[in-house]
């Protein structure tokens, strides 16, 4: 039986009826069309899917949509403007770390949730962070770079 | 300020992606993001079974379930070849597990799984066959009907005098090599949207390179006009050398969508992910290689046995033969032999992963080379250098360099690597490893006859222009090696063309995106659609200014006579002028380029070859095994750079692709059963697993290239062997079977230690 949540999402409320098998990923993508956030293996595994829910990372594919009502959920979506992009999407585009983009915005949510807890991660903290999304075309050269490139670039507008 | 130190205005300078926001923002669209109205939901059955009879089908009650909207079997396409060997969706046999039997599609994903379900197929077991040392034995089962001894395909290639370059030969050696199989582990799953809701069209969304091969195929097979079948090639999730053609599921929603008169989407999960056909089944190699005591390398004889798993295709018939010069490409060796041999097996079909045939010839190529070098007591970089091919060479395949920086490549990664002062230098389980290579761009093979690249550019009233092309950009970024190819042909800026493509109904004609083609290939179809339209520009410019056509210079978004640059008018202007003009002159460029070297019979005929060196340094945990890659310096001659910043990204991946096919990636078979279907079991490098690299361009400035330019996208994976080469020597013993896991490591220490105490 369906029920209704709420989720708050990029800081909109949505009323929706869903059923309580249903993942965060499919209400996202189907029910609200936020498709910016990816889905692939749906096991956990890839990352691709990877949201921030208060604050933290999390592969939206394993958590049941039900579960997510009340909490605050933030997607790709959210970040930039038409004014100008996010200083982490700015950084991935100018150091060539988007190749196919198809993990590229779970990548980048991964590192958001980083560089909101910790605003001066080292290598090894960003390449930990990272290491739970799968890219398979950027070698995570530069994807660790550009993260680290977001970081400096922070501390100079400081 | 444009950089000028090439001397070009766009070309050489570090372009962002300019699909970078589209990517970033989750605003570009990938196959699953279509959703159509009224599509249902597909879901394949596929046979639990590695080899049976099927006995019996029943779609009954899949059929009553609410909800479902088509159920299909072989009695819907009867007659439907796929491929020589494969009837599309399975008659009488199953010949692997995942082979597709049934598909329905519903309302919704949750629906048509369970229907999937509902459907109950009986099998007879038969005895299935997985090694290829089985399907070869005497009595064995036959796969193929009418395949006698499970053989698909067997060929053998000798270019020289092999038997006598052999004898003449003062060393010759022999080793055996084994590789397993591993899968592609693409980001995007495999997708499919087929609408073939509207009589005599079809309209198919999927993740590919090559949107003419997909649309080729389904007309063909499905009874279309090639252009009533629209392929839409969003983005794509990664490629590696195996979405370039249709594949099962292709067909299948098309034929689900035909019967339920509604679009059809099929996602595949990640459990059918791995059973999908898949990169590359086992290979085993005897290599053989002839050399003289002074380093001369005489012949190399290359034996193969590849498993091709349950179906055979005639792609592969092509890589395999078509990619044998691989063995002549890089040394002067006097002669060459390649025997292949292609076995049938239970094992699902491959298809062919990044590097494919050409990454796996060359590594066991190139390890055996390490041991010859060892032999005769020889530096391998020096054996390699002595004998490489230069700049104007014709090698024994009959094949001229127009330009070759291997060389080069040598040198720089060598110096940069301190080869010299490691080499044979290091401490006990260090190692240090050179692995050379090259690649064609683009060319002619039994697979193509043409290479045919083609382009558009229409140039809009503000000066900006819209680029058409038929070519895929997988993320390896050639749309916008494309627009700066464009931008600096016509003075103007990467960031004013825009590409147009990923339609078949909108871009010109073009072959496939493989094959390393696209700098080269397209990228002189490029520019010479933009030298067409700057033509037709030059002469109105030319009335305005006063001068010859032929004295006008485009740069910097400003056209001026080259002797008097102080008279530049504005590239708008110009545009704009032909526009209001009595003639109205909308300027449209069109070029194709086709490299004019002739197809030949036996392998890939190109224009232009990459070359490169790389060079490893690993760490080996002797309690252990684990290989710790610590340092990858890798030189490639990629004619020109065009953008450094898409190159370096071309680079780290390769090396990142090649370190986990050689360390960690294989696919743990049992029974034609796939025991890690899953990215947490199947090991892929980790961010903090890769090495520093160090990444040098050799520009050799190709004489046929765009600007000098050639292919750079396949290439250095094909010279990551170094990374084997490396790990051996750092365990002192040669190790013949990859992926070099901790447990091989492990395996050839311990026989390094009994050959040692068998010496003693």
């Amino acid at each position: 039986m369906k029920s209704i949540i709420t989720l708050n999402v990029n800081g909109e409320v949505h009323e929706i009826a869903v059923n309580p098998w249903r993942t965060l990923v499919d209400v996202l993508r189907e029910d609200l069309k936020l498709t910016g956030t990816k889905r692939a293996c749906e096991q956990g595994a890839c990352g691709v899917c990877t949201v921030i829910m208060d604050g933290k990372a999390i592969l939206s594919c394993l958590a049941l949509a039900v579960d997510c009502a009340g909490h605050s959920i933030t997607t790709i979506e959210s970040l930039g403007s038409s004014d100008g992009l996010h200083p982490l999407q700015q950084s991935f585009i100018d150091n060539g770390a988007v190749q196919c983009g198809f993990c590229t915005p779970g990548v980048i949510m991964t590192a958001k949730a980083l560089l909101d807890e910790n605003p001066n991660p080292d290598d090894t903290a960003i390449k930990e962070a990272l290491a739970g999304t799968y890219c398979r075309c950027t070698g995570h050269i530069k994807t660790v770079e550009a993260v680290k490139k977001a970081v400096q670039a922070g501390r100079e507008v400081k | 300020m444009p950089d000028r130190s090439n001397g070009y205005s766009v070309i050489g300078k570090r372009q962002p992606k300019l699909d970078g926001p589209l990517k970033t923002t989750g605003r570009s669209q990938f196959t699953d993001d279509i959703a159509l109205p009224g599509m249902l939901y597909g879901k394949i059955v596929r046979s639990p079974v590695a080899r049976g009879r099927i006995i019996s089908i029943d779609t009954g009650k899949a059929e009553r379930l609410a909800g479902v909207k088509a159920v299909i079997t072989y009695q819907d396409c009867p007659g439907l070849m796929v491929g020589p060997d494969e009837q599309l969706l399975c008659r009488e046999f199953v010949n692997y597990i995942g082979a597709e039997v049934a598909a329905v599609a519903a309302v919704d994903e949750d629906t048509a799984a369970e229907a999937a379900e509902l459907i109950s197929v009986e099998y007879e077991k038969l005895e299935a066959v997985f090694s290829l040392e089985k399907a070869l034995a005497e009595g064995a089962p036959v796969i193929c009907e009418g395949r006698k001894n499970n053989c698909a395909d067997e060929f053998e290639i000798d270019v020289g005098d092999v038997d006598k370059a052999f004898s003449e030969a003062e060393h010759v050696r022999v080793d055996e090599y084994k590789l397993n199989h591993n899968h592609n582990c693409y980001a995007e799953h495999h997708v499919v949207v087929a609408d073939h809701s509207l009589p005599g069209k079809l309209s198919v969304w999927t993740p590919n390179q090559s949107p003419l091969f997909v649309q080729k195929g389904l007309a063909a097979l499905l009874g279309f006009s090639v252009s009533d079948v629209r392929i839409f090639n969003l983005n794509t999730g990664g490629s590696f050398s195996s979405r370039g053609g249709p594949r099962n599921h292709h067909y299948i929603a098309a034929l689900l969508s035909r019967k339920a008169m509604r679009p059809v989407k099929i996602f595949c999960a990640a459990d059918e992910e791995f059973l999908m056909p898949r990169d590359s089944g086992e290979h085993k190699y005897t290599v053989k290689i002839g050399v003289m005591k002074n380093g001369k390398l005489k012949a190399i004889e290359v034996v193969s046995l590849f498993d091709c798993g349950a179906h055979w295709n005639s792609i592969l018939t092509g890589v395999f033969r078509g990619f044998s010069n691989v063995l002549a490409m890089n040394y002067r060796y006097d002669a060459m032999r390649r025997l292949g041999k292609i076995v049938y097996t239970n094992n699902p079909p491959n298809i062919g992963h990044h590097g494919g045939e050409i990454r796996q010839l060359n590594l066991v190529a190139e390890a055996e080379l390490d041991l010859i070098a060892q032999d005769i007591g020889i530096d391998p970089l020096a054996l390699r250098y002595q004998n490489a091919w230069e700049q104007g060479d014709t090698t024994i395949a009959g094949v001229h360099y127009g330009s070759c920086g291997l060389k080069e490549c040598m040198e720089k990664a060598a110096k940069s690597s301190g080869w010299k002062k490691k080499q044979g230098k290091l401490p006990p389980y260090k190692g240090i490893g050179i692995g050379c290579g090259g690649i064609f761009s683009g060319g002619k093979s039994g697979m193509k006859d043409h290479d045919t690249g083609s382009a558009m550019v229409r140039i809009g009233e503000d000066g900006k222009i819209f680029l058409d092309i038929g070519f895929s950009d997988m993320g390896q970024g050639s749309h916008t090696t494309m627009a700066m190819i464009a931008a600096e042909t016509l003075g103007i800026a990467a960031g004013d063309v825009t590409v147009i493509a990923g339609d078949t109904n909108l871009v010109p004609y073009d072959v496939t995106g493989s094959s390393q083609r696209g700098t080269f290939v397209v990228g002189n179809a490029v520019k010479a659609a933009c030298l067409d339209a700057r033509n037709q520009l030059a002469e109105g410019a030319s009335k305005k200014l006063g001068v010859a056509a032929a004295q006008l210079v485009f740069r910097d978004r400003k056209v001026f006579p080259r002797k008097t640059p102080a008279k530049a008018i504005s590239f708008q202007s110009v545009v704009s002028s032909l526009l209001h003009s009595d003639e109205g002159r909308h300027v449209m460029g069109r070029g194709f380029y086709n490299s004019p070297t002739k197809s030949r019979e036996i392998w890939v005929s190109s224009l232009a070859f990459s070359f490169g060196a790389q060079i490893a340094e690993v760490e080996v945990n002797p309690e252990t095994g684990v290989v710790k890659l610590i340092r990858m310096t890798v030189a490639h001659d990629v004619g020109r750079v065009i953008n450094p910043l898409g190159m370096e990204g071309q680079l780290d991946s390769q090396v990142f692709g090649g370190m986990g096919q050689l360390l960690t990636e294989e696919c743990i078979m049992e029974k034609g059963l796939i025991l890690n279907p899953s990215p947490l079991d199947y090991k892929l490098p980790r961010p903090f697993e890769v090495p520093e690299v160090e990444r040098i361009f050799v520009e050799s400035n190709d004489p046929d290239g765009p600007f000098g330019a050639k292919e750079g996208g396949e290439g250095p994976i094909v010279c990551t062997v170094a990374i084997a080469n490396a790990v051996s020597n750092a365990v002192g013993y040669p190790i013949k079977e990859y992926p070099i896991t901790p447990e091989r490591v492990l395996h050839a220490l311990r026989e390094k230690e009994n050959k040692q105490e068998t010496k003693a």
